[in-house]
C-alpha cells in the first residue's frame, strides 16, 4: 500500500491519487446511472441481495431465534404481573368471544340471505421474513419467497391478522416487503363506519399518519381502517388497524399487525382487478368501430358526428 | 521475515472484511421491525475511520469500496453515492494518519468528527441535488453524532481486542521500511 511517507515512495503518490479519482468517478457513475435508470439499477441490487443473503441464512435464522429467546427470556422477570394482566384480559375476552361467536351467525345469515359471493380468488402463499432493511431510515423485510413462487411486485402482505406492506422488488428467491411505516409507502384505505376515504402515507414511525381526509370531523379514533380498493392497488377490506390520535394531534393507525415480531408473513395472491373501461352504452354513442350494441335503443349513426 | 509480514498484514486486511461481514450480518437480522425513533451509530462507518486513522495500511480503499458497495445494496441506499463519500473522506483522513500518529487523541477525534460531517452532508446534498426522497434529518442527525460519540469506543475496542492501535516508534513494514 502506498503512503505519503519519507521513505522514497513518493512518485506513487501522484499514480495512486489519480486511480483514486477513477474509483470516485466510478462509484458516482453508478449513483448516476442508478437515478436515471432506477428499476434497472433496482433489479440489479435485487439480483445481488437473491445471490447473498440466502447464503447467510444458515447462520441467520439461529442468531436471530437466540436473540428473540434472550428477549422471551427478560420477559420473564415480570411474569407474575403479566399473568395477572392476561387473567384480566381472558375475561374481557371470553365477554368478546360470545359476542363475536353471536355475530359471525349473525353474519352468516345476512350473507345467505344476500346471496353475497366474497372473493374466493384470495389465496395466499406464506413466506419467512429473512433480513430487514438494515438501516433506521428504511422500514422494508426480505421474504424467502420469490418469483419462482410466483410472487409479483404489488402484491399485499399481511400477518395473521392485517396489512403488514407489499411487495416491492422480487427477486428469484426473494422478494422485499415494503411496510406501511416506510416513509415511501402510500396505501388508500376507508375509515368504516364512517366511509371516508384516505392514504395511509407511512413516515419512518410505528403510527402512520392518514393523509388526504375528506372529512376528519366524522371520524374518530378506534374507528376501523381498511384497505379499499382504489386504483386497483389492493383488494379491498384488508384490515389495516385503528385510526389513533397522535400527540401533534393528527389522525393517525394503530397498525393490526404484530410490528414487533414480524416472522411468517402471507402474501396474497391478488388477482388484477378488472377495469370498468367501456362507458355506459345505453346513453352515450357507441364508437364507430364497434358494432353490436347488446341491448338498448339503435341510435342513429349520424348522431355521433354532431 | 518478509514474507512472515507480508502475512500478517493481509490477515489484518483480511481482520478488517471479516468484521464488516459481521457487522452488515448483525444488521441485517431482523430482530427489530419497529421503527425506532432514534438511530443506532453506523458501525460499519466508524469501524472503517478508526481503521483508517490508526491503521491505514490494514484498510486499502479498494477494500473499503467494496464493502460499502455492498452495504449500499444490501441497506437499500442510493447505490454508489454512500461508497463515494466514504473513499473521499477516508482518503482525507488516510492523508493525516501520519501527522495524526503524533497528535492528541482530542485532534484525531475531531478529524474523524470533521470527516464524518462531511460524509453525511455531502450525502444529503447530492441526494437534495438530484431530487432524491431522502431519510427524515433528525433521524440522520442523531446518526452522525452517535457515529462520532461512538468514535473512542471502538478505538478502545479495536486496540483491545483487534490489536490495531498507532504503529509503536520503530515498527516496520513488510519491505523493512519504518512505518
Amino acid at each position: 500500500m502506498a503512503r505519503n511517507g519519507n521513505n522514497g515512495e513518493d512518485f506513487i503518490a501522484p499514480i495512486r491519487r489519480l486511480l483514486i479519482g477513477l474509483l470516485v468517478l466510478v462509484l458516482a457513475a453508478i449513483f448516476v446511472v442508478w437515478r436515471i435508470d432506477s428499476p434497472r439499477m433496482e433489479r440489479f441490487r435485487s439480483a445481488v441481495i437473491d445471490t447473498v443473503v440466502p447464503s447467510m441464512d444458515w447462520a441467520m435464522a439461529p442468531v436471530t431465534g437466540m436473540a428473540n429467546m434472550l428477549a422471551d427470556f427478560q420477559s420473564y422477570q415480570r411474569i407474575h404481573e403479566q399473568n395477572r394482566d392476561l387473567r384480566r384480559e381472558l375475561q374481557q375476552m371470553r365477554a368478546w368471544r360470545e359476542a363475536a361467536l353471536q355475530l359471525e351467525q349473525e353474519n352468516a345469515k345476512l350473507l345467505d340471505l344476500n346471496n353475497v359471493r366474497l372473493d374466493p380468488a384470495l389465496t395466499f402463499v406464506t413466506g419467512v421474513v429473512m433480513a430487514d432493511s438494515g438501516s433506521p431510515f428504511r422500514q422494508s423485510v426480505l421474504l424467502n419467497v420469490g418469483a419462482r413462487d410466483g410472487i409479483v411486485d404489488g402484491w399485499p402482505v399481511m400477518d395473521g391478522i392485517g396489512l403488514v406492506g407489499r411487495i416491492s422488488g422480487v427477486g428469484e428467491k426473494t422478494s422485499r416487503v415494503i411496510l406501511l411505516t416506510d416513509t415511501s409507502s402510500r396505501i388508500p384505505v376507508i375509515i368504516q363506519p364512517s366511509g371516508q376515504r384516505a392514504i395511509l402515507a407511512g413516515d419512518n414511525t410505528i403510527y402512520p399518519p392518514i393523509d388526504f381526509l375528506e372529512d376528519p370531523d366524522v371520524v374518530r379514533p378506534g374507528d376501523r381502517v381498511v384497505s379499499s380498493g382504489d386504483g386497483g392497488l389492493f383488494p379491498p377490506d384488508l384490515l389495516v388497524g385503528q385510526v389513533a390520535l397522535g400527540n401533534d394531534r393528527r389522525l393517525r393507525v394503530r397498525l393490526a399487525a404484530d410490528y414487533e415480531r414480524l416472522e411468517f408473513l402471507r402474501v396474497l395472491r391478488s388477482p388484477p382487478t378488472e377495469q370498468i373501461s367501456d362507458p355506459g352504452r345505453l346513453i352515450i354513442p357507441e364508437p364507430e368501430a364497434e358494432v353490436a350494441v347488446p341491448f338498448g335503443p339503435d341510435l342513429p349513426v349520424e348522431g355521433t358526428d354532431g | 521475515m518478509a514474507e512472515a509480514a507480508s502475512a500478517r498484514i493481509w490477515s489484518k486486511r483480511a481482520m478488517f472484511g471479516v468484521i464488516a461481514f459481521g457487522i452488515v450480518f448483525l444488521q441485517l437480522l431482523p430482530l427489530n421491525t419497529v421503527p425506532k425513533l432514534w438511530a443506532m451509530p453506523d458501525f460499519l462507518l466508524v469501524f472503517t475511520m478508526v481503521w483508517v486513522a490508526r491503521r491505514p495500511d490494514f484498510v486499502p480503499v479498494l477494500g473499503i469500496a467494496v464493502v460499502f458497495l455492498m452495504a449500499d445494496l444490501l441497506f437499500q441506499r442510493p447505490p454508489g453515492l454512500m461508497t463515494a463519500t466514504v473513499v473521499l473522506a477516508s482518503e482525507a483522513v488516510r492523508a493525516r494518519a501520519m501527522g495524526l500518529r503524533n497528535a492528541s487523541f482530542g485532534l484525531e477525534w475531531f478529524t474523524v468528527a470533521l470527516a464524518i460531517a462531511g460524509i453525511t452532508v455531502g450525502n444529503r446534498l447530492v441526494l437534495a441535488l438530484v431530487m432524491t426522497p431522502q431519510a427524515p434529518l433528525g433521524l440522520t442527525l442523531i446518526q452522525m453524532v452517535m457515529t462520532i460519540l461512538v468514535y473512542p469506543v471502538i478505538v478502545a475496542l479495536a486496540h483491545l481486542v483487534f490489536g490495531v492501535s498507532r504503529p509503536a516508534p520503530g515498527e516496520v513494514n513488510a519491505l523493512g521500511q519504518k512505518l
